[in-house]
């Protein structure tokens, strides 16, 4: 199993763009889709090659791409997406500080391909120090001739620019980034018009997850037939998955789709700490579905977890041993998604408040079993029904853990406390 | 033109339209709060989810075009589930103040909780606890408790008022609506956002706690303050008037009005509202009837010799009188007096982008159309005022005191004193009825029936909609009776017989009738 991705993280000053190019493939693929390729021959190899996005819905990135318009009679744009906020995810900033590069790359061919001459990449507050090593990446590849004026000697121009966001989950969402980068406050648009008609400044504009442009080069340089022999059918290719919480070495680890959960947790992340007893994984970021530990043997692929019941997300994956409270467990999301709803929608405004309340209320002992309906009514009137995924992000986790631990939220509320010993208050 | 079904009545459209349009139109009631014709499309408050059969989800019916062959449904169990959860997720924070909230009867969440929302609550929580009613401006109360956050006050200020002041602040559930610092909900149509607030978030420190609305009749009218015509409607309650509201006519006004037209309302109940005939008794003015001092009008029009003389009398009509009014006066003062002095004055004043117009009356364009001007080297205003001097003006018959807004006021008070005779026929005691021998008490607009005529020479009607107070009487009535004391009778039962009299001989109007003029104006080829 071959690392493409990652391959250089370990190399010293990876990030710089003398050790990119001294690693035989640097910028190669952008002299190929510049020189020898047309956009549609692009956009073609992208389609089909498979490459879904990595930042949660999984969309087909060459389909995405193909809506744009062909014709350049207004201006075009590029958001890259690196506004990595949703909890447990923390891969896009190993690519940003190990191998920003071959980032850049994507973002190139993705501009010629589409005919944009301008990418903005939105990074997330917080990211400060990766927004530096990310500008001198820029800077450097401006140094060099990839980016402003005539690429390669060609009449391609593009300029990258980047935004930093103030520190908004809901930035994260694509139209909600675009209002952002115009000044506005970050609330997502209502759809339609989708952004391929009407993204940033009003003009046609393609989106995606920083991970997903960080597989363009290699697709372009080994074609899409061996990115397609990589991952299962649906869902091709290596990925990053983020593994975190109760495991012994965690991190980010590139790993093909279709891998299996277990796999991820026991052999790369090396197991339980403390070879505790394994209680749940959130498979694919905060708002994904929690499964138990009899379901691990799930591949970790699209199809596979939707199967499950569950989802891929950002592939970040949040491991729970024994002895975690599970209504705390609750408490904690559902008050994030509370304190980050941009609030326009009524469902999500007030839907995330009260679910948290309800929740933080039988962690504290002062629950009712007619509570837990209520949850799941509330959840079901969230669902779906808002501009944005935010509201489904908020009511997914708190269906996924009184699925699957109802019995504990019963606890909690027999014996009128938390059980947990170690369970701080809320 | 996409052909589609809603609950199960097809319906053709045009293309671009939304389902909640099509479907409001077709008198198919879709609820919701942030939608409003006149505004931007926001989206926000989901109350209009509807089914649309092959689409995944529910979808807003503000926000999607109807297309062929699209059906859609809007009562089915899945919309009055999501319909319901609105309506609870809108109230558990609610302060449920309906007794004490003066939205009551008129209220969104009120209308749409009976219809759509669910008997008892299912909230233990601790409500949420925001500001209470504080003034956002100089007008304006607010109650962030009630508040929805439909945000239409947003985009009424960005996109109509152009003035920006108000946005939401803050984010989630702890979002509220909130002014600038430094600026306060102050531009001059602010009170158009208690119209438009869907709750009882916004509301007017005028009218507010004054009256329940449902004890209010409404009488439709058009705003008296300036040469726009807005539409309104008269809103009464034992024969006081209580507030304007905007009425829509998308040629007009579209549903707005500024704050001075819609509190104009004042002027119509004030203390100094003229009630009785008056007429001059040294230096006081007494209280008479009609008909004595009808009477005496008669007689002080005519010179020493008994007769009539029309060169030295004036007559200066009114631009708030009606068509129909200015038409009967300038017919009393060419026919039955013989002069051709005639004029009115207008004053003008602040006007906008907007609404808002120079000219601070109602009807300048039909005293116009009515030719309410000197003919014939008949004078005009500063003839008349310059000939009272010169002895060549002895006598003037004045509807209204715009007169004295003009230039040097104080002047032509003064020459006014030198007149043999002044009649002064008004709505409101002044300066110019303090010196007439004779005052003649009249109707406000809101207190009478007939037309105007606004600054793009739309035809339209006002409505009594209260009783004139104590004797007085529309200037028709007047005009009407005094012309008949003078022998040269002009009998009306109604504005609207005058208004066919005017059809005959004013050819701009020669189509105009009052089941044309309708609620919504008729355009006419104006001077």
């Amino acid at each position: 199993m071959e690392r493409y991705l990652t391959k250089n993280f370990d190399v010293q000053d990876s990030e710089t763009i003398k050790v990119y190019l001294s690693q035989g493939e640097g910028y190669k693929a952008v002299e190929n889709a510049l020189k020898k390729m047309t956009p549609e021959q692009i956009i073609d190899e992208i389609k089909k090659s498979g490459l879904r996005g990595r930042g949660g819905a999984g969309f087909p990135a060459g389909l995405k791409w193909s809506f744009m318009p062909k014709d350049n009679a207004r201006p075009k744009y590029i958001c890259c997406n690196a506004d990595e906020s949703e909890p447990g995810t923390f891969k896009d900033r190993q690519i940003i500080e190990k191998d920003p590069h071959q980032l850049i790359e994507g973002l190139i061919i993705g501009a010629y391909a589409m005919g944009v001459n301008t990418v903005y990449i939105y990074i997330r507050g917080e990211y400060a120090s990766q927004a530096k090593i990310l500008q001198n990446a820029i800077d450097e590849a401006y140094d060099n001739g990839y980016l402003g004026k005539n690429v390669l000697g060609t009449d391609f121009n593009i300029d990258i620019y980047i935004h930093r966001g103030g520190g908004a989950y809901i930035c994260g969402e694509e139209t909600g980034l675009m209002e952002s980068i115009e000044g506005k406050k970050g609330q997502p648009r209502k759809k339609p018009p989708f952004p391929a008609g009407y993204g940033v400044w009003g003009y046609p504009t393609t989106i995606n997850n920083l991970e997903t442009f960080s597989h363009v080069s290699h697709i372009i340089n080994r074609g899409a037939d061996w990115f397609k022999g990589i991952g299962t059918e649906k869902s091709t290719g290596n990925t990053l998955f983020g593994v975190s919480g109760h495991v012994k070495r965690p991190g980010v680890y590139e790993l093909p789709f279709g891998v299996s959960l277990k796999e991820i947790i026991y052999e790369h992340a090396g197991g339980i700490r403390n070879d505790n007893e394994l209680k749940g994984v959130i498979p694919g970021g905060s708002s994904t579905k929690i499964l138990t530990a009899d379901m691990i043997d799930v591949r970790m692929d699209h199809d596979s977890l939707m199967q499950a019941g569950s989802s891929i997300g950002t592939g970040a994956i949040i491991v729970m041993d024994h002895t975690t409270c599970m209504v705390r467990v609750g408490c904690v999301l559902s008050h994030f998604y509370r304190h980050e709803t941009c609030g326009q929608c009524t469902q999500c405004r007030e839907g995330t408040a009260w679910m948290h309340q309800i929740i933080a209320r039988i962690e504290k002992g002062e629950g009712e079993i007619e509570d837990l309906d209520i949850l799941l009514d509330i959840a079901s009137n969230m669902e779906g029904n808002t501009i944005c995924a935010l509201s489904d992000a908020a009511a997914w986790p708190v269906q996924g853990l009184l699925r699957y631990f109802r019995d504990e939220f019963e606890e909690h509320i027999k014996q009128k406390k938390c059980p947990f010993t170690d369970s701080f208050l809320v | 033109m996409p052909t589609f079904i809603i609950d199960n009545k097809k319906i053709t459209a045009d293309k671009g339209t939304t389902i909640l349009k099509a479907a409001l139109d077709n008198g198919i009631k879709i609820p919701h709060f942030c939608y409003h014709e006149k505004l931007s499309i926001d989206g926000c408050c989901r109350m209009c989810l509807v089914e649309v059969e092959k689409m995944p989800k529910l979808t807003i019916a503000c926000n999607t075009h109807v297309a062929d062959d699209m059906v859609v449904h809007t009562h089915s169990p899945k919309v009055m589930k999501a319909r319901a959860g609105v309506m609870e997720f809108q109230l558990i924070n609610h302060p449920l103040d309906c007794p004490v909230c003066d939205q009551a009867g008129e209220c969104r969440l009120q209308e749409y909780c009976f219809d759509y929302g669910v008997p008892h609550s299912r909230f233990r929580e601790e409500k949420r606890k925001k500001r209470k009613r504080f003034s956002i401006g100089e007008h304006i109360v607010f109650d962030e408790e009630r508040c929805i956050l439909c945000r239409r006050c947003v985009r009424f200020c960005r996109e109509v008022s152009k003035t920006g002041e108000v946005a939401v602040f803050n984010r989630g559930d702890r979002s509220y609506i909130g002014i600038y610092s430094g600026r306060g909900l102050n531009n001059k149509y602010s009170l158009c956002t208690t119209d438009i607030c869907p709750v009882g978030a916004l509301t007017s420190k005028d009218f507010r706690f004054k009256v329940r609305v449902w004890f209010l009749t409404e009488t439709e009218s058009i705003c008296p303050e300036c040469s726009n015509g807005c539409n309104i409607k008269i809103c009464v309650r034992n024969n006081k008037i209580y507030r304007y509201l905007p009425r829509q006519n998308d040629n007009v006004n579209d549903t707005w009005m500024c704050n001075q037209g819609r509190l104009s309302y004042k002027n119509v109940h004030s203390d100094d509202r003229l009630t009785q005939p008056l007429i001059r008794s040294g230096d006081k003015q007494v209280p008479v009837k009609w008909d004595e001092a009808l009477a005496i009008i008669a007689k002080g029009f005519k010179g020493r010799d008994g007769k009539v003389d029309g060169s030295h009398i004036g007559g200066i009509g009114s631009p708030h009188s009606t068509n129909e009014e200015g038409f009967l006066f300038r017919r009393f003062m060419r026919d039955a007096i013989g002069t051709n002095n005639i004029d009115f004055a207008v004053i003008k004043g602040y006007k906008d982008d907007m609404l808002i117009k120079e000219e601070k009356a109602a009807n300048p364009g039909g005293a116009k159309d009515m030719t309410l001007w000197p003919s014939n080297g008949g004078h005009g205003i500063s003839d008349m005022i310059g000939g009272i001097s010169t002895g060549d003006v002895k006598i003037l018959y004045i509807i209204g005191r715009d007169l004295m807004e003009l230039e040097k006021s104080e002047k032509i008070l003064d020459s006014l004193g030198n007149l043999d005779f002044l009649v002064v026929q008004d709505t409101h005691v002044s300066d110019l009825s303090r010196k007439a021998d004779v005052v003649l008490p009249s109707a406000t607009f809101a207190e009478k029936d007939g037309t105007f005529t606004n600054i793009n020479g739309i035809v339209q009607r006002i409505r009594k909609a209260v009783d004139p107070p104590g004797d007085s009487l529309p200037d028709w009535e007047i005009i009407s009776r005094l012309s008949k004391v003078m022998g040269y009778p002009m009998e009306y039962n109604s504005p609207e017989e005058i208004m066919d009299e005017i059809a005959k001989e004013i050819p701009a109007y020669k189509d105009v009738n009052y089941k044309g003029i309708g609620n919504q104006g008729f355009k006419v080829n104006s001077s």
